[in-house]
């Protein structure tokens, strides 16, 4: 326990493997917005990431024995739903974004700056969609989720100047489509 | 000779009537005067009904209010003309079929240009051109170039490809958007695959053990 | 792709101070550090705890039932064998997958297929599909959620052909199919999605 009094992720992920399976509660709520907010920018669908990080937390909860290292969970947590969203992009043949994901209605009481934020988010999304799976997980993990190169390699499987490499090439395209459209 | 012209005679008021015994009880009553006749005005410029009569029933199941609905249907009438015009202009000759106009329609209303429906057509000369027009119109749907994606499936059928594997072109071409390629890298992929894109599945084994035909209709 | 000047990417990775840069190669880095800010902006979604909880609570599929869905997911086998029991066994996959082994669902005509329909809808009591292959008629195909996981589905025999549709969650909701390849105005305010039934025989 941190001198927060909240427990650490040794200390969930051990009452867990005792036996206390309500405890796991805990770690839905401390890693979800993250996981989702990835898995929603990888797979362009805020649908399919819901099932993808739902689905997750069930595998990581029943092979929870296999968490190596309990005080890098959130790392663990990552690499599955990262797994998670590659098997879904390899099975999917068409694109698909949900409609929750298109730009907003606009609404008469929206500011303009609310309108013009609207509309950047949904260019640096389309831009996104671009970059092959690779290079988008890259950049997401390093820039996004603030993962370490080290951390990301522990998700990722690659080695760091890999992914160095990846995230060069995601920032590269990324500035290019966002400097076409100033 | 005069059986043929007693029966198209008839065709009028028996669609009229089919019509009319279909909106009743689903749409506004004041509505279904009105729709009889936009659909018996079909009927004698040799257009199809059905895309006018489903709409008409979208809009009651909608419980939309009796003057959109015949809006609506309204609107449908004038795409169905267009759509007609469209390819007498690409060289169908009139009468033309009216299952090709509810597809050329359709292809309009998902947002197709007019110029690449009509080179579509024309590139296909004998119906049916359902399976193109949808293909072209999802490669549009994913931000490909209408154009390109007409150029595409064109190619395809240049290449021997028909109905729904025109769907399968399309899809692949999807597939390698996907996979992280350019629209142009997609589209260079899947022309040069051509004609062996691959297939589409069929219903694995379990999907059509649990198929289920739809409940039917109460009575009246 | 444009490769940018690589003080950026030292700028980024935290190698070099900003301030060593030009004025227009900090605009490149303040455009980027925009979008990232945009990106990460945490997303307004329900929270997946009940759902993964209960989940959790359900007891796990027994082995056999585990077996069973190990052997009904697609997966590919390769094996390597004489071309003469390659042939006999090829002759055996067409006699058990052509002749009908039990029941195996309704006869599918030339020109019918099959319709595919999920959705998402956790918490709702019911979920039809209504369209242009039912006269937009209400109630007449019902979707289930067997697992009790929010996920609606129905399998449909169908004419070939192209149809518009929506959802109708609890019998008055009207919502379109957000796993939809294609999707067209309904006229009425709302967006239809679109279905393509191919004829399974083919």
């Amino acid at each position: 326990m941190d001198v927060t009094g909240a427990s650490s992720d040794a200390e969930v992920v051990a009452r867990v493997l005792g036996g206390d399976r309500e405890a796991f509660g805990l770690v839905v709520r401390r890693y979800e917005a993250g996981l989702l907010r990835f898995a929603a920018r990888m797979l362009g669908s805020r649908d399919a990431a819901a099932d993808a990080v739902a689905e997750s937390f069930v595998r990581a909860y029943r092979h929870l024995a296999s968490c190596r290292e309990p005080a890098r969970l959130r790392t663990w947590l990552y690499r599955i739903v990262a797994n998670r969203c590659k098997s879904h992009l390899a099975r999917r043949t068409i694109a698909d974004v949900s409609l929750d994901e298109a730009p907003p209605v606009a609404d008469p009481s929206d500011t303009e700056a609310t309108l013009e934020r609207a509309e950047q988010l949904a260019l640096v999304r389309r831009a996104l969609v671009r970059l092959s799976p690779e290079k988008r997980e890259a950049f997401l993990l390093k820039h996004v989720e603030g993962l370490s190169y080290e951390e990301m390699a522990a998700v990722t499987g690659e080695r760091i100047p890999t992914l160095k490499m990846r995230v060069h090439r995601a920032r590269e395209a990324l500035l290019q489509v966002l400097e076409e459209h100033e | 000779m005069k059986l043929w012209l007693g029966l198209a005679l008839l065709a009028g008021p028996l669609a009229a009537q089919s019509a009319r015994a279909r909106l009743e009880g689903r749409v506004p009553g004041a509505a279904v005067p009105v729709l009889d006749s936009l659909v018996q005005r079909a009927v004698a410029e040799g257009l199809p009904t059905e895309p006018l009569i489903q709409k008409a029933l979208e809009g009651g199941a909608k419980q939309v209010t009796a003057s959109r609905i015949v809006a609506a249907v309204q609107l449908s009438l004038g795409q169905l003309r267009a759509a007609r015009d469209l390819l007498i202009r690409a060289g169908d000759e009139p009468p033309v079929t009216p299952g090709e106009v509810t597809t050329v329609a359709w292809a309009l209303r998902r947002g197709l240009p007019a110029p690449v429906v009509q080179r579509v057509v024309a590139a296909l000369p004998r119906p049916p051109r359902a399976s193109a027009m949808h293909a072209v119109a999802d490669l549009a749907a994913h931000q490909f170039d209408p154009d390109s994606a007409a150029d595409l499936i064109i190619a395809a059928i240049g290449q021997g490809l028909v109905r729904e594997r025109l769907l399968d072109v399309s899809a692949a071409a999807a597939h390698e958007l996907q996979r992280g390629h350019t629209h142009a890298e997609a589209l260079a992929l899947v022309r040069q695959q051509l004609p062996n894109v691959p297939a589409s599945p069929k219903p694995t084994r379990s999907a059509v053990a649990r198929a289920r035909r739809p409940a039917a209709p109460p009575p009246p | 792709m444009n490769m940018i000047d690589p003080r950026i990417h030292q700028v980024l990775d935290g190698e070099l101070a900003p301030g060593a840069l030009s004025a227009e190669l900090r605009r490149s880095v303040e455009r980027l550090v925009t979008a990232v800010a945009l990106l990460g902006a945490p997303l307004p979604l329900p929270s997946l705890e009940s759902r993964v909880m209960a989940l959790i609570r359900r007891p796990a599929p027994s082995r056999a039932r585990r077996l069973l869905r190990w052997l009904a997911t697609p997966r590919a086998v390769m094996f390597r064998v004489r071309p003469v029991w390659s042939l006999a066994f090829a002759a055996v996959v067409a006699l058990l997958t052509l002749v009908p082994i039990g029941h195996e669902g309704p006869d599918i005509g030339e020109h019918e297929g099959i319709a595919q329909f999920v959705g998402r809808f956790p918490g709702a009591q019911s979920v039809h599909v209504v369209g242009s292959f039912n006269d937009w008629r209400p109630g007449s195909i019902a979707l289930e959620d067997v697992d009790q996981d929010g996920l609606w589905r129905a399998t449909v025999v169908l004419p070939a052909g192209a149809y518009e549709y929506m959802f109708v969650v609890d019998g008055e909701r009207w919502v379109p199919d957000h796993l939809a390849e294609r999707l067209v105005a309904d006229e009425f305010g709302r967006e239809n999605s679109i279905v393509i039934v191919r004829p399974a025989r083919r």
